[in-house]
């Protein structure tokens, strides 16, 4: 073990966590709004896209992350020739953005639906009787009532996506560990317990973070929020807005 | 363009290579599992030093991605066993290791750890109320965990148990990084020698969608026998 070599490569291998950061957010909220979108429409149990949605869920949920990847930076420039658009290449970048949104969207509407689903139908028909219009309804009886159920499984979600950006150096973009290979192969491959163990240490950080930011936006759930609240008055709560089942 | 008789021939080629991936996942979930119930006992009866050493893995292994682990232990596992054979005097060459032991070990033990937290869950799952009863009856410890307590937990640990599974068999798509051929490994052989990756990969996707929508459907007929005998 040379830890003072681990320490060398630590500055190298961080300039490039930038392109992992980019991968990871824009296909998480791209994903997101995709997801949002899908769950809506299976939500509508609609005569044709229900079915198609269903099997885009299935299909992507029980295929690798990895197989994926390769089908879209192989298959979607002869996907789009055989539609008339001549668009070339994708570059290696792009189609694994892409991969990683199409996967996200089914992945996320699958946390998203059962979330969906668990806010009792008796919170809808009262907020209708109170005369709330839909999108009313929604922000201010459903969505407090989903998001503290959503954000664990969002942020399994968002680690999984960490740990499927590793994989991209397969299609040959430069992150960490195509960084590494890189570095490997300068050196002969000496130093590689100490390069892997400091990638590893790298995306335990990123994972630790993220977990963290997640663990903050549940700290403001409306869930939460009361018991903090009944902690700090604990004499001027009032039953009813505990139990908000 | 996508020609429609390499791709049928891809899933031809490509399932004969299914039952050997199958039973590699189902050595590893085994091996998961046993690693996980030594980590739960661990956990349960707080061992001085190894139970906050299992804490801090547990974060370590939730936080690195699995080819960054199989990259690792593939550089430091050779490394490893030849200096303690080298200490002990035996002759033997640890570069010479079947890369498939090292996924299989590798794969196992970034495992154990959830496999310890099903284990936990399905435990807490069965009522005190149970125990007690089976107490009352004058059942031993070991009576009252092999009938009482394992055949109630197995069924509450049994959807995650198999949902692993199929983590397990998208996992090994790794593999075929270090040599090992499972259905993701073949297609990628199958691509090169036909220089059609297109239609292999494919292929290779039609099989893994199959093989989970099967083996989700298979363990869903299971669970339903196995809780007929209590509701």
């Amino acid at each position: 073990m040379d830890v003072a070599y681990m320490i060398e490569i630590f500055p190298k291998l961080i300039m490039t966590l930038p392109i992992t950061l980019l991968i990871i957010v824009v296909s998480a909220i791209f994903g997101l709004l995709l997801s949002i979108g899908v769950t809506y429409l299976r939500l509508k149990k609609l005569i044709i896209i229900g079915p198609i949605l269903e099997t885009y869920v299935s299909f992507m949920r029980s295929t690798p992350i990895l197989i994926q990847l390769f089908l879209v930076f192989y298959g979607l420039p002869v996907l789009m020739n055989s539609l008339g658009f001549n668009a070339g290449d994708f570059g290696a970048i792009t189609s694994s953005i892409i991969a990683l949104i199409i996967f996200n969207g089914a992945y996320l509407s699958e946390i998203l639906r059962p979330a969906y689903l668990s806010v009792e139908r008796g919170q809808h028909e009262a907020a209708d009787s109170l005369g709330y219009k839909p999108i009313e309804k929604f922000r201010k009886v459903i969505f407090p009532q989903l998001a503290p159920i959503a954000l664990p499984g969002l942020g399994n979600a968002i680690i999984y996506l960490v740990h499927d950006t590793s994989l991209v150096f397969t299609l040959g973009v430069v992150d960490i560990m195509g960084q590494a290979k890189l570095m490997l192969a300068n050196t002969y491959g000496e130093n590689k317990i100490e390069m892997y163990l400091a990638i590893a240490i790298m995306y335990w950080l990123v994972c630790l973070s993220s977990d963290r930011i997640i663990k903050l936006l549940e700290h403001f759930t409306y869930l939460k929020r009361i018991k903090r609240k009944s902690k700090v008055k604990k004499t001027k709560v009032y039953k009813e807005s505990v139990s908000i089942q | 363009m996508f020609d429609i008789g390499v791709f049928l021939n891809g899933i031809v080629e490509i399932s004969k290579v299914v039952p050997k991936t199958l039973l590699l996942a189902m050595f590893i979930l085994l091996l998961a599992l046993i690693m996980g119930a030594f980590i739960y006992l661990i956990v349960h009866y707080k061992v001085p030093i190894l139970s906050q050493v299992i804490v801090v893995l547990q974060s370590f292994l939730r936080g690195t991605p699995n080819v960054v682990l199989l990259f690792f232990m593939f550089a430091a596992l050779p490394e490893l066993l030849t200096s303690i054979t080298e200490s002990l005097g035996i002759p033997f060459d640890a570069n010479k290791i079947e890369p498939v032991f090292i996924v299989i070990l590798t794969f196992s033990i970034s495992l154990s750890v959830f496999q310890s937290e099903i284990i936990r869950g399905a435990i807490l799952s069965v009522d005190q109320g149970q125990n007690e009863a089976a107490h009352s009856l004058g059942y031993s410890f070991w009576q009252t965990f092999r009938k009482v307590t394992l055949p109630q937990a197995l069924i509450a640990a049994f959807p995650d148990i198999m949902n692993s599974l199929l983590v397990i068999i998208k996992g090994l798509s790794l593999a075929y990084l270090f040599t090992v051929i499972d259905i993701l490994g073949q297609a990628k052989l199958l691509g090169g020698f036909t220089q059609r990756y297109l239609e292999a990969f494919a292929a290779a996707a039609i099989i893994y969608w199959v093989l989970c929508v099967l083996l989700t459907k298979i363990a869903n007929k299971i669970e339903f026998k196995m809780r007929e005998g209590f509701n």
